[in-house]
């Protein structure tokens, strides 16, 4: 395996560092750290976390600051290894065998077992990517694909090929740089685990979501940006079913920026309009009351110091 | 090991005698240890770390070097951590094991009879002194007032001994303050105090097995055997697939597929057996229910709750239709005061994977709370949002009168899809009655009762 030419091996934290800057990504240390470990010792990551705080963005970012390609694989239950690997183009063999072009037998004439025949999924595809960086191969909430699913990975995962009965190993000559996702709706097998480092994500802290929210949404005055974080953080303290995520805030902030014609201070009525941007659970906006908005409220006013500070 | 660690430990040191070059052997060795030890630390905390964790740490410890606290941090983090339960158990360990490993490094650098692995393996499981090995340094006891360990040690060894306390009793937290031993240590709650299973499980009637058979049919969730027709399955029906063939003279334009049926269930039954319940419901028939709820569903975890929760999973894995002698011979106690938010609480830290997306959980309770208010909302919104889905069933509730307007009940209802009264598993089927001709998610529960002159017919 020739993996010592790969681009990845040889990045240093700070070059990562300033790469994630380019991109708009604010990372704490240990995510950059990890992601590095990643890239230097050739295993995949997996990223678990509660939704909406940057998993999958990771894997975009990643791709986008190597300047290479992104192939993701959604994961969902029932997701097969045809969805995911490699698919017979049956039709094609088909007509391959009724015009006499090739036979399904071994022998001299040519075999419709051949790559011509072969539909590339994104997983194989990931492995045989041309090119001088290897791609990046995000696995999106691999936790909504079946257990079975889940071993299937394990070949692809450690030894970066995969065999085709029909046809051989396909093997990677740049192994792909792996990320994989999960949101914890259910356990993942330790053989899984056991192949990937582990980043756990958590929706980030004030100063770094206000700088998030800075870079995303610049045209949100910067006074008001403070106050939309500190009103999310003190959210994140309730007992929600679903908890806003970075997703959220943004979404929000987007929202807030729109609405808005002057500079004042965030009012709770502004706030209550808008909630749906930060809750999407029925119980959840129905559990905000006028003390949680007041809450909030002072939340938001306390802001600008905290910035300051 | 030890054999070759004190060989070896020899070696450097004799050659580095003289000079001023640190003996990277010795700090090699101490690096792969302290790592080891960590491993070994979380998984006695019942962290789950891969067998190759430890070798893939210290792969990613030359990597990021060792001078910088966060980076280590991070790369141990990475390599030995792999769900998030474990990562409490990584905060707490990782101080420890930095320590250790930079007083052990200065020791190396600036001394080269620096700690050996040896004397560390061999005073680990001691209580609080360090005994002088013959290969340590007796001249030097500067080194052993710098490392730390032996310290750090008796630390570990009397967090065993309170876990050893001679009781009788089946310890899920073990960190009650008040339990030192006494029989009379679980009254500290404000309701009921405990005892021991006290009575047989009932013998249901075959039509009271039916009724509980049915619940758990209409709460399945996992594909079975079974299939039907789908439009987007999995197998291909052959036979329709062969007849549709006739219309178009015999060649397959159409594939009609089936799917599996979800008619399997995966359950999590979270029983409260506080004071308050069991004088509610027949405690015969609340075992009985259990377990024969536990026969019929694919998978039940099965726990009892009172003011701890007990993992009484295996009790009926192993009961054979005699659940209450099982429980009696672990000493399962009940009865106690009810904590519904502590007990979810345990069990997200203890048992995370007990309940997955396509788990239904079944919590028995009267919802009459003792706890914390908020421990609750935080432990019934976490179960609500990873179970597929969360019917309580509340003995009050066959009242026709019944309001959920008790703390505990007033805060988990609007999290709950289904709310159902539970005294007789009678009430289990009119319960599945409903399910079954208006879905889960339908209006379906207390409210909807007939006998409260609600929509139903």
């Amino acid at each position: 395996m020739s993996r010592d030419t790969s681009p990845f091996d040889a990045v240093s934290e700070s070059d990562l560092e300033s790469r994630f800057e380019r991109a708009d990504y604010v990372a704490d240390d240990r995510t950059v750290t990890t992601v590095g470990l990643a890239l230097q010792l050739g295993r995949p990551l997996l990223v678990e976390g509660p939704p909406g705080s940057g998993k999958t963005e990771l894997g975009k970012v990643l791709a986008e600051s190597f300047d290479t390609d992104l192939i993701r694989l959604q994961c969902y239950e029932g997701l097969t290894a045809e969805n995911a690997l490699y698919e017979w183009n049956y039709t094609k063999q088909l007509l391959a065998v009724q015009a006499d072009e090739g036979a399904v037998a071994d022998g001299d004439r040519r075999s419709v077992f051949d790559r011509e025949y072969l539909l590339e999924r994104p997983l194989l595809r990931a492995l045989t990517v041309e090119g001088e960086t290897p791609p990046v191969l995000l696995i999106d909430e691999i936790d909504r694909a079946d257990e079975e699913f889940e071993a299937f990975l394990l070949e692809l995962l450690s030894d970066f090929q995969v065999s085709i009965p029909e046809f051989g190993t396909v093997r990677a000559d740049h192994p792909p740089v792996v990320i994989l996702t999960s949101n914890r709706t259910r356990g993942l097998s330790d053989a899984l685990k056991r192949r990937c480092l582990y980043l756990h994500v958590e929706p980030p802290d004030f100063e770094d979501e206000y700088e998030i929210v800075r870079r995303k949404v610049p045209e949100l005055d910067a006074a008001v940006a403070a106050e939309v974080c500190a009103v999310v953080e003190r959210l994140r303290e309730e007992a929600f079913l679903k908890r806003p995520g970075v997703a959220e805030t943004l979404d929000w902030a987007r929202a807030v920026a729109r609405l808005r014609t002057d500079d004042e201070p965030l009012s709770a009525e502004e706030m209550e309009r808008t909630i749906g941007c930060l809750l999407k659970e029925v119980e959840d906006v129905e559990s905000v009351d006028t003390e949680l908005l007041e809450q909030l409220r002072a939340a938001a006013a306390a802001a600008e110091e905290r910035l300051e500070a | 090991m030890d054999p070759t660690d004190r060989s070896d430990a020899d070696t450097p040191t004799a050659v580095a005698e003289g000079d001023d070059v640190p003996d990277f052997r010795a700090a090699r060795r101490h690096v792969l240890i302290e790592t080891i030890r960590l491993a070994a630390k979380l998984r006695k905390e019942g962290a789950s770390v891969p067998v190759s964790g430890s070798l893939a740490a210290v792969r990613a410890l030359a990597a990021v070097g060792l001078g910088d606290r966060n980076r280590v941090e991070a790369a141990l983090r990475a390599t030995l951590v792999s769900e998030a339960g474990a990562i409490d158990a990584f905060d707490e360990a990782f101080p420890e094991f930095w320590h250790r490993l930079r007083t052990g490094l200065d020791a190396i650098a600036t001394d080269h009879e620096g700690p050996t692995p040896g004397d560390d393996d061999e005073d680990e499981d001691e209580d609080g002194k360090r005994e002088t090995d013959t290969d340590a340094t007796p001249d030097d006891p500067e080194l052993l007032a710098d490392a730390d360990a032996p310290e750090m040690d008796g630390d570990g060894g009397s967090g065993d001994v309170a876990v050893r306390i001679p009781t009788e009793r089946r310890h899920v937290t073990g960190d009650r303050p008040t339990e030192t031993g006494s029989e009379d240590a679980r009254r500290y709650s404000a309701v009921g105090e405990g005892g021991h299973v006290d009575v047989e499980a009932a013998r249901l009637t075959a039509e009271e097995s039916a009724a509980v058979d049915r619940f758990v049919d209409v709460l399945a969730t996992l594909p079975g055997r079974r299939r039907r027709a789908s439009r987007a399955g999995e197998w291909i029906d052959a036979r329709r697939a062969l007849r549709a063939s006739l219309e178009t003279g015999g060649a397959a334009v159409d594939l009609p597929r089936r799917a599996a049926t979800p008619n399997e269930l995966r359950c999590c039954l979270l029983v409260d057996v506080s004071g308050s319940v069991l004088d509610t419901v027949d405690r015969s028939v609340l075992l009985a229910f259990a377990e024969r709820l536990h026969t019929s569903a694919r998978e039940a975890r099965v726990f009892l709750f009172d003011t701890d929760l007990r993992d009484v999973t295996t009790q009926f894995d192993r009961a054979g239709g005699d659940p209450s002698s099982a429980l009696r011979d672990a000493a399962v106690e009940w009865g106690g005061g009810t904590r519904i938010g502590r007990a979810f609480t345990t069990l997200r830290r203890d048992h995370p994977y007990a309940v997955d997306r396509r788990t239904v959980v079944v919590v028995v309770s009267d919802g009459l709370d003792v706890g914390d208010r908020d421990v609750l909302a935080d432990g019934v919104t976490w179960l609500s949002n990873r179970a597929g889905a969360l019917v309580w069933l509340n003995p009050l509730a066959v009242s026709p009168s019944f309001e959920p307007r008790s703390r505990g009940m007033a805060t988990s209802e609007p999290y709950v899809d289904a709310l159902f009264g539970f005294a007789e598993p009678a009430d289990l089927a009119a319960a599945a009655r409903r399910i079954e001709r208006r879905g889960l998610d339908g209006p379906v529960g207390y409210e909807y009762d007939s006998r409260r002159g609600g929509d139903e017919p």
